[in-house]
């Protein structure tokens, strides 16, 4: 036997084997128990599932010291830990991520009705053993992670604006990470939900999809800023249906479809997080069981901290240059065509071109204030600054995120393709085309 | 203590190629485990042998050379199926040529069963890997039986036909 580090063997804890639980009651009388769930807390202590008060439970009451078995999937190595029990969490992050993964476990096992988690018990590690020498070799990694990482993190530090970096932490996942399913969510705090800035590898990109707060994966990542991470499809944390039963039909009608995937068998939702402050989540997902391990949990949450500090920094530049030259668009004609009614309603800030449902909420009257000033002071030339001070907009008073709403709306007018578009003509400036003549209704 | 009696159908299944799983306590409380590798039943369930391999099982020979409690955990993979045994009367027993060729056939059952849900064979037997010279038995006479399949019925006394 031969002592091992706890953050070196976390592919046992994936429940792709179930780990064995030995207890004792107060006279010393042995019990067996198996466990569906281990999670990995740090290098000295892990949580096991609470699903059931039963003799495992009674027994750890009584005498708080256990013995584990886990067993490692890929090679067969055994390991033996000695643990003591020291509390039960039942609510925040912890618990919340593992009720999330007991949901995808239970499902896959057939357990759907009868894996609920009760509690995360909490467990010191105090020896960790190997308990043969033998193993198979492990299959060949695919990739080292690390590297990896490395390469993401001078990606994304070579960014000089927020539409960029949104565009490269996609690509960067794809190309350096393997995972060609993800999302970037950020967080609208006056409403209470997220809304999508950028997506890679739908069909649709989804872009201004928006998920409510403890919704999900995503919405529980954000609400309790913890990653969450399945590996196996659930009915209970998928997307596709959950969110068309909670709307309602006026909702659904400014609904731009999530465009996540039919069948995810493993998502992962990381909180973006800086100076303690929610900017949104980066969500992945992949039509495979057990696509994401411990090692992709921790190079999203690390690639998320850096995210989180240039969004930050980005914000923030973005007033710091500037006015560049006006150059008033000449060039480029009016199409002639029939007008395009423009339609905003006040009391959401939603705007339609024609019957088709546009934007809404800042982003909506950010767009509502452009196309006023443009038809009644012929404007093309527009900066971020005034558009803060705009009593109009009524942006929230902390982080408004203003930026990241304009790359929002620069995207949903360019995929719509409505002859209305916004071009970026410097740091914190950016231009109004307009290539249709438009009529715009208030509707109160 | 009198014997639960186990009913032909949970001693073909004890006899079937299902994980097993052994437990002790030390006279400090601490609970030891170690994976078994085969279990021979008599015809009435009265007696019960499982074999562990020697260099694996120190701490739990220990543990039954001192107080002969003993818990055993057996449960079928692919279908959750889980009964446990206990008894006070535990020995630590010298295996037979015959016993070999029990292991030898549990090793190819368990194989089976966990080859069908996507394990491959060469860990399995890895996992299960003893050398012949090695093979010790735990021997008992069940005097508690439960059933553990997870469910409403979890943890209480094992019944017939269960």
């Amino acid at each position: 036997m031969s002592e091992v580090r706890l953050d070196t063997i976390r592919e046992c804890f994936e429940g792709v084997i179930p780990a064995v639980l030995a207890t004792a009651d107060k006279e010393g009388v042995p019990n067996v128990s198996y466990l569906s769930q281990v999670q990995y807390i740090d290098r000295e202590h892990i949580a096991l599932s609470y699903q059931f008060f039963n003799k495992t439970r009674q027994n750890i009451l009584a005498n708080p010291r256990a013995r584990l078995m886990v067993i490692n999937p890929f090679t067969g190595a055994q390991y033996s830990l000695q643990i003591e029990y020291l509390r039960t969490e039942t609510s925040g992050s912890l618990f919340e991520s593992m009720k999330a993964r007991l949901a995808g476990i239970a499902s896959h096992v057939g357990m759907s009705g009868v894996f609920h988690l009760l509690g995360s018990d909490v467990y010191r590690v105090n020896d960790l053993l190997r308990v043969d020498k033998d193993a198979v070799p492990a299959p060949e990694a695919s990739r080292n992670t690390l590297a990896a990482l490395r390469v993401c993190s001078e990606r994304l530090a070579a960014c000089r604006d927020l539409d960029r970096l949104f565009d490269e932490i996609m690509a960067c996942l794809d190309e350096k990470l393997g995972i060609s399913h993800a999302m970037l969510l950020m967080h609208d705090t006056a409403a209470g939900n997220l809304y999508t800035v950028a997506s890679h590898g739908y069909a649709e990109s989804g872009v201004g999809s928006e998920i409510r707060m403890g919704q999900g994966v995503i919405g529980v990542a954000a609400r309790e800023r913890t990653p969450i991470r399945i590996s196996h499809m659930t009915a209970e944390y998928s997307y596709s249906r959950a969110i068309r039963e909670q709307l309602t039909d006026s909702e659904l009608a400014e609904e731009i479809p999530f465009p996540g995937l039919a069948e995810s068998r493993s998502q992962l939702a990381v909180p973006i997080v800086g100076c303690d402050y929610l900017l949104g989540v980066l969500y992945v997902e992949s039509p495979q069981d057990l696509r994401f391990s411990y090692d992709d949990e921790d190079a999203l949450v690390t690639l998320s901290g850096q995210l989180a500090m240039q969004m930050y920094i980005l914000q923030n530049a973005a007033q710091a240059e500037p006015e560049p030259l006006a150059a008033p668009d000449e060039a480029r004609a009016q199409r002639e065509a029939a007008p395009l009614v423009v339609r905003h309603y006040a009391g959401n800030d939603s705007v339609f071109f024609g019957d088709d449902y546009l934007i809404k909420g800042v982003a909506g009257a950010v767009l509502w204030c452009l196309l006023k000033d443009h038809a009644t002071l012929g404007r093309t030339c527009f900066s971020n600054r005034e558009l803060r001070l705009d009593p109009r907009i009524r942006l929230p008073d902390v982080s408004d995120n203003l930026e990241a709403r304009l790359v929002l709306l620069a995207r949903r007018l360019c995929e719509r393709d409505a002859g209305v578009q916004i071009e970026k003509t410097g740091r914190g400036h950016f231009r109004l085309c307009v290539h249709q003549p438009l009529v715009l209704h208030e509707v109160i | 203590m009198s014997s639960p009696s186990l009913d032909a159908g949970q001693i073909a299944f004890m006899r079937a190629g299902v994980s097993i799983s052994v437990a002790t306590c030390s006279a400090g409380g601490v609970p030891e485990l170690v994976r078994a590798i085969g279990c021979r039943v008599s015809d009435d369930g009265s007696s019960v042998t499982v074999f562990v391999p020697e260099s694996k099982s120190q701490c739990v020979q220990r543990d039954i050379f001192a107080n002969g409690r003993i818990a055993v955990a057996f449960t079928q993979p692919s279908s959750h199926r889980t009964m446990q045994l206990k008894s006070d009367d535990a020995r630590v027993t010298a295996s037979s040529t015959e016993d070999l060729q029990v292991v030898a056939a549990y090793c190819d059952a368990f194989v089976a069963e966990v080859g069908a849900i996507g394990f491959r064979e060469e860990m399995v037997r890895m996992l299960l890997s003893c050398p012949p010279n090695e093979l010790v038995g735990l021997t008992f006479r069940p005097q508690q039986a439960f059933t553990q399949t997870p469910g409403p019925n979890a943890g209480k006394p094992l019944e017939a036909g269960a």
